[in-house]
Formats: C-alpha cells, structure tokens, sequence
C-alpha cells in the first residue's frame, strides 16, 4: 500500500483537526473522480514506520488520522488502524472508503470513524443532500451513528 | 569641442545684426545634438532661444536696459552638459547674473521661476483632482497612503488628499532639522537619500500627528474631556458614559495618526451600568427597565448602547479626511483581567466585578457577531487576552471555550495568547511589556497604556539585494540602516518633545498616553522577499529561521543598544496596506528581484497553497516572532469555518507553538444586489441568488469591503490563499 501526499483537513472529518492520508491504487475508478491522480499505483510505501514518522512531526497538533481510499487492500488499512490505536492511542482513526459496505473480515470498531460510499456524480457528494455517502461516527459502546447531516449545516 | 557657425534662427528679440554677435558665443557650447532634461523627465533639444527670451524678459521686467554684449556675458558664465537638468540651467542664469551685478534681475528671475513653479503645482493638483474624481475608489485614488478605511470617495476626502504632498514635505524637513542639529548634515542628507531611493520608508508622513496609542481613560473618568481641550466633566451615569465615551474617542484619534485602542472600554462601561442597575444587573437583564412604550428590557438597554457607539464610531469622521477612527477593544479571560486591573479603584472606591465583565464581554461579542450580518462594521478591532498553561491550555476554561465558539459562529477578531501576563496586545497588533501592572490614583492602571510613537520601515528586500550585489556582509549594511533608523526616531523624538513642550500634546499631558511607555517603532518590509532572493523556502525549515533570527535579532540588539529610560524602540512587521505595493513596484523598477505585486506582512506567503494550517501556526511560533517586540499578526485564511472542538485544538495548536497573536479569516460574503451579508465564503448570494457579490476580508488588521480596497491590493486580495479546509 502507497501514499502519495497527506494534507490537514477540517471539513472531511467533523470535530477533528485530522491528517489525511491520500492512498494510491484506487480500485473504485469513479466516474468524474476529484483524486484521478490516486487511480495508479505510485507513491510511498504506508507503513507502521510511516504512520511513526507522521505523529513524530504532527504530534498532539492534530487529533485524527484519516486513511483516504486504501480499498484495494482493506486489510493493510484496518492493521494500520489498529496500529494506530495500540501504539498512539490519542488519536482517533478514520477511513475514507469507496465501498458501499464495510468489506467482510475487517472489524469496523477499528475505526472512529468511517465514511462509506463511491462517488456518484448525480447524486453529489457529502456536502449535498442527495448524497449517497455516508458517515458514521463510533459511539462509546462501540455502535455507529450516521453523522452525514453534519455536512448539510449552515 | 567643437566650434558652432550655423545659423541662429531669428527671434523675437534679437534682430539679424545681433545674431553675429550671438554666433561668438555660441561656440562655446555644443548645440546641436545636446539634450536637456525636462521636469517630467523626458528629453528635449537644447534651444538657447528660450534662455535668452528669459534673461531679457527678466532685465525689461525691472527696466533694465537689455544690452547684447551683457546677455552674452551672462551666457558665456553657464556651463552646460549633455542632459542637464531645466532647474540646473536656471540655477546657472541665477548665479551667473548676481555675478555680473545685476541683483534687481536676478531677484525678478527668481520670483518669476518660483510664480512659474507654483504654477506648475497647482496644475499637478488640478490633475491629480480630475484623476481622482475618475478612480474607482478612494483607496486607488490616493497618491500618498492609500488607506481602505475610507468607503466613498467625495469632497471630503479629496479635500484630506490634497494637501498630502505639502505634509510630507513639511515633515521631512521637521526631521532633515532636527538631524542636522543632532548628527550634522551629512547624516540628514543620507537619511533623504535612503528614503528617496526606498530603502526606508517612514511611516504616516502625510500627518502631523504621533502614531498609535492605547490609552487609559482614567483621567476622562476622573476629569471629563477639559484636560483635552473639550468641555464636557466626568461621566456620571450611564447615559453620560456612552456618550461621552464617542466624543472623547473621536477627539483623541484626531490627535493620533493611527489607531486609538480603549482596552478598558466594557470594564467602565460594566461600572456603570452596576452604578445604574445594581452590580448582579446580568442576572436580571431580561427585566423590563424602562418605562417607555417600547417596555424594553436591560438587555435591550444596554444592546442600544452597545449600537449607538459602535454605530457612531464607524462613521466617516470629518477631523480624519473622512476617515472612521481605528478603534479597538479588548477582552480579557478572568486571569489576564485580574493581573491588569487587580489593584483598580473607580472613583467611588469600588473594585471592578469581574462577574459583570464577563458577562457584558460575550453579550458585546454576540452583539456585534449578529450586527454584522446586518451592516458591515469594521469597528471595533477586537482582540481577546487569554492566558495558557505551559502545554498549551487556556487557564480560564470557560473562555478559552468561549473563544472557540465565536469563532465557530463565525465571528472575526484576534486573540492574544500568552503563558504570561507580562505582555498584552491590544492596538491591532502593537504588543506590549507590561512593566507596571500598579494603579495609580491619577492615571488608573498601568498595563493599558502603550503606543508607538513614529514608525520607520526599513525595506529589508532592498538593503539586502543591495548588500549582496555590491559583496557585502547583508548583517553588516543591514546594521548601518537600522543605526540610522534609530538615530532618525530619536531625532523625530525630539521633536516630538519640543511639541510636547509647547502645550501641542495634551494627550500626553493629561495622561491619556504615558510617554514613557510610547515606543519607536522600527518597521520592517520584504522578509520573505529577502529571503527568496537569497534562495530560501519560505517553509518552516532551519535555514529560513536562521535567516529570520539574524535579522530581527539584529534590530533588537540595536533596539536594547538605543533604549534609555527616556526612550525604548520595538520592531514591528508592519501591515503595509499601501507600502507593500509601493515597494514591489519601486524595487522591481530599479532592477530588483520581485517576486510578486505586493510584499508581504507575514512569515509565510499568502498565495502558498502547499503550507499546512499548522506549518503557518509554526512560521508564526515563537522562534520566529521572539525578537518582533512590537508584533506581528498571523492571519489565518480559511476558505470555511470550523467547528468549536477545531477551533479549541487549533487555539491550543498555536499556543504550543508561541504565536501568540492571531486571527482566522474567513471572507464573508456581501450581495451586491439584495444586500444580504453571509458569514460564509460563497460564490453566489444564497437569498436571492445573485453572482453579483463582494466580500469582506481583512485587508490588513481590519475587516473591509474589498471594492474598497486599492485596485493593487484588491489584486492582492484575489492572490491569496483561502485553504480549503
């Protein structure tokens, strides 16, 4: 699995000042794609030292970590997730997914956060109403709430 | 050289028989191919024609007999060059005629060369009036400072621009004199020098005035606005306050350049409504407390308040070119407020209620939040004092969460953190050193009170350039700029006090303004130009640091090398609305390496969209700002708001980092058509749809329209980058 660059985003995950990770070799191909650049597989290696090197130079400035895309391996992401939470456990962790559904075999209380969902251009995405993507936050006792109206606020 | 027989074509005055004689002298001098230079600059062929018509229009002009062998005299005395200068040639016919005796001539000479020169001056107004008249705005109108405070260009402000240029002459030869008597000649003529090839720019030359000032009201409480030169006494109750809070503003910004700050503003005002309602009042403002028809409530009450003087205040101001006044207020958390006005006594021997203050502090910025989706008000610049722990967290909880919520609100303001209450900002971005947190009894409490008296900019994008191309150490002609910068701001101190002493400053008399604690200002201009040129990364790396630390350091070395118990300077990277223009334009004239249109008045570069938030927390960190005594604002430029919980991280971000002044800027929006104003960023207007729409952004240090920005900086504006959240 290969990132290719990582931004500081306020608006993908709701609360969190969050790293977000952008994950090459996306299996999804949406059609009218924002992140086309992601579609082949290139970049750097993401890892267990990664994910070390960014909350070295990050540290408590940020309070999430957001894995974007990483579908064509769900595994690797959801390892690195629980990496994330036995080494660094002041973070939270989120996953930006493509699928419509969690895949099978992967645990999703992994993750605090999960956003499910390809994009369909008709249909818009988060920020509209008519989106088909979702976003669910982990409760305490680890059950999910659809948190998407949050995009739809003033 | 070569000898000139040609034909001298005829002319009004000198008939064939003379040319000969003319002929003689002609070949002195080069005549056909020499060129002169012209007021404007441009070229001309040399005519002696016009020369001789002037010395024998000034001979009949004194019935002095106009003798051809006189005039050639007179003529043989000039020495002409290849582009020579039209005020050199004349200089020459001046000196040459008192050589030759003719005083009365020379006299008439002269008269009629300065009639001629006020002339041309009054013709430069004329256009400049018309050029005016057709700018888009008042801001691009303005030849001198252009200055966005200024919505609509009229007779009022036209009237404030065109004696500008008499002011900066005026000024310059206050300062040229006061140098010349403290340094010599030499040092006032390199001082012009500097200042006419833009390595030092000074700072609000088209006023009189002394720069900024945050004051103490102590003395207006105590003494009313007589000590001033005004005729109202103390204020005695509300009503009086708020009225008289208004008049007293405005009477001390038409005696200040800048802005004036009233730090204590809501703390006397929450006085007096304790005075009038009972000190719990917040506890029962939804109360009816008038018996008019309109049954309002104290929390009405004291919102009309809170509306007439904010209204009022950002009002065009006749006494300032049409200009509002740069107000500011500040807010404190309970800790900073306990350490400045801990030992504070009003009048009637009562303490200020912490309890009542915070109250009145969150109804006035709720206020104002709500107000300005109505109207657009740029008045009062707000900053927020908040004291951290040393990990970053907000000492008093409740307004650190405080902060974050009117910022997710979307309100616009700064705040000033500190792990200290030793420092306070509190007049835009001018920070200061408490030194004396007393009280006294005659100028009220002592942290308040700062300013700067004078700025002088240096242009570091320029001296340095100019360092490394003629192979110097830039540390080295650097430090020969700043020292005389520092010998220029005393000279101006100086004068200053020959003002103060003749009576011309009753702020500081009166004690409004505490002259002991009003700084010289060391500006500075083109950091991180400077630091392109010498192939930095404008990022947080250790080479930019490096490079940062030498020069400010540099500055405050001289700073502490200058400071007397009279006199203390600061360094402040200045806003520069007008000159950040001015200086990309002048230098990239002079074959300088400019690398965008306007400099600018932050670590990092405001079109840089590869910069985190947090790497722009960090270029404003404390390695960076620890030597800018005099401060520095981060602006935060955000194309969304963020909700409450980012903002708290965010404020605990910067403080772990040490910046430790900041505001985050998200333009709002503004309908051209229907007027609606939106706290967003919006491409159309979300209530009747029209794409016909302006935003408010902060140009520098305050919000404004960007029609009414300068047509450079609304290009600027258009630059920048809003990072997408």
């Amino acid at each position: 699995m290969k990132y290719v660059n990582t931004g500081i985003v306020f608006q993908e995950i709701p609360d969190e000042v969050t790293l977000a990770i952008n994950i090459s070799n996306c299996p999804c191909r949406c059609p009218g794609c924002h992140s086309h650049y992601l579609w082949e597989d290139i970049g750097i290696p993401l890892n267990t030292d990664a994910v070390d090197a960014f909350v070295d130079q990050f540290g408590s400035d940020i309070t999430c970590i957001a894995f974007m895309g990483g579908d064509a391996e769900p595994k690797g992401v959801e390892q690195l997730a629980q990496y994330i939470h036995e080494e660094h456990a002041a973070f939270k962790v989120a996953w930006y997914s493509g699928r419509i559904r969690m895949p099978a075999g992967i645990d999703k209380t992994d993750f605090d956060y999960i956003k499910l969902g390809p994009f369909i251009r008709h249909l818009g995405p988060l920020k509209t109403k008519t989106t088909n993507q979702r976003l669910f936050r982990k409760r305490p006792d680890n059950t999910f709430e659809d948190i998407t109206a949050r995009f739809w606020e003033k | 050289m070569e000898t000139k027989t040609e034909k001298f074509p005829e002319t009004e005055n000198f008939g064939r028989k003379k040319r000969d004689t003319i002929t003689k002298i002609i070949f002195i001098m080069e005549i056909k191919n020499f060129t002169i230079t012209k007021r404007d600059g441009s070229k001309d062929r040399f005519s002696l024609d016009k020369i001789m018509n002037a010395i024998v229009k000034a001979f009949e002009s004194v019935n002095e007999p106009a003798e051809l062998g006189t005039i050639s005299k007179i003529i043989s005395h000039l020495d002409i060059q290849e582009d020579i200068k039209v005020e050199d040639i004349q200089n020459q016919v001046e000196e040459a005629l008192m050589r030759e005796g003719f005083y009365k001539v020379a006299k008439s000479f002269m008269l009629y060369r300065q009639a001629h020169s006020e002339d041309r001056e009054t013709l430069a107004k004329l256009q400049f009036l018309s050029e005016y008249c057709d700018s888009v705005n008042a801001a691009t109108g303005s030849k001198y400072d252009a200055n966005a405070n200024v919505e609509h260009k009229n007779i009022a402000t036209l009237i404030g621009e065109l004696p500008k240029s008499n002011f900066i002459r005026l000024n310059r030869r206050l300062l040229t004199d006061r140098i010349k008597k403290m340094y010599g000649k030499q040092m006032a003529d390199h001082y012009i020098d500097m200042l006419t090839h833009h390595f030092i720019y000074k700072n609000d030359e088209t006023s009189l005035a002394n720069y900024c000032a945050s004051i103490t009201m102590y003395p207006w409480l105590i003494g009313g606005t007589i000590s001033i030169g005004g005729n109202s006494t103390a204020p005695t109750n509300l009503k009086s306050f708020c009225g008289g809070f208004v008049n007293m503003v405005f009477m001390v910004s038409s005696m200040l350049s800048g802005a004036c700050a009233t730090p204590e503003f809501l703390m006397y005002m929450n006085y007096f409504i304790g005075k009038e309602y009972g000190r719990d009042y917040y506890k029962r403002v939804n109360e009816q407390a008038d018996l008019s028809l309109k049954k309002r409530t104290l929390d009405k009450v004291i919102t009309d308040y809170f509306e007439q003087i904010v209204y009022t205040l950002n009002q065009p101001t006749g006494a300032r070119n049409y200009q509002a006044v740069f107000w500011n207020v500040a807010y404190y958390d309970k800790y900073y407020f306990e350490s400045i006005f801990g030992d504070f006594y009003f009048p009637d021997g009562t303490k200020p209620d912490w309890e009542g203050l915070s109250w009145l502090q969150k109804r006035f910025m709720k206020w104002f939040n709500q107000e300005r989706t109505k109207t657009l008000l740029t008045f009062p610049v707000e900053t927020m004092a908040l004291l951290t722990t040393k990990d970053g967290e907000p000492m008093d909880a409740e307004w650190g969460e405080f902060t974050a919520e009117m910022y997710s609100e979307g309100h616009s303001f700064f705040t000033y953190m500190s792990d200290n209450a030793d420092s306070l900002s509190s007049c835009c971005r001018l920070r200061n050193e408490i030194t004396d947190n007393g009280f006294s009894y005659t100028l009220g409490a002592g942290g308040v009170s700062t300013g700067s008296k004078s700025v002088l900019t240096i242009n570091l994008n320029r001296c340095i350039q100019y360092a490394v191309n003629h192979k110097m150490p830039y540390l080295q002609y650097l430090g020969e700029v700043i020292d005389l910068c520092h010998k220029v701001q005393l000279a101006y101190n100086e004068n200053l006090k020959e003002l103060q002493s003749h009576g011309m400053l009753p702020l500081f008399d009166a004690g409004y303004i505490n002259i002991g604690r009003q700084y010289l200002t060391i500006g500075i201009n083109g950091l991180v130009e400077a630091a392109e040129f010498m192939g930095l990364q404008i990022t947080p790396n250790d080479d930019y640091l490096h490079f940062v630390q030498g020069i400010l350091g540099l500055i405050e070395k001289y700073n502490k090398q200058y400071r007397t118990k009279d006199v203390m300077f600061n360094c402040e990277m200045i806003p520069a609305e007008n000159v950040g223009v001015k200086h990309a334009k002048w230098d990239r004239e002079d074959g300088y390496f400019v690398p965008r249109d306007c400099y600018n008045s932050y670590f990092y570069v405001v079109e840089d969209d590869s910069l985190t938030i947090l790497d722009k927390f960090k270029l404003h960190g404390a390695p960076y700002i620890e030597h800018l005594t005099g401060g520095s604002a981060l602006h935060m430029n955000l194309e969304e708001h963020l909700s409450k919980q980012q903002y708290q991280q965010l404020l605990k971000v910067a403080a772990k980092e040490g910046c430790n002044y900041f505001t985050f800027n998200i333009p709002n929006t503004v309908c051209n058509d229907c007027g609606h104003i939106d706290k967003r960023y919006l491409k159309e207007c979300p209530h009747c749809h029209s794409k016909n729409i302006d935003y408010m952004t902060r140009i520098i240090g305050y919000l404004k329209r960007v029609s009414n920005f300068s047509q450079p900086r609304q290009e600027e504006a258009a630059r920048r980058f809003y990072a997408t959240a």
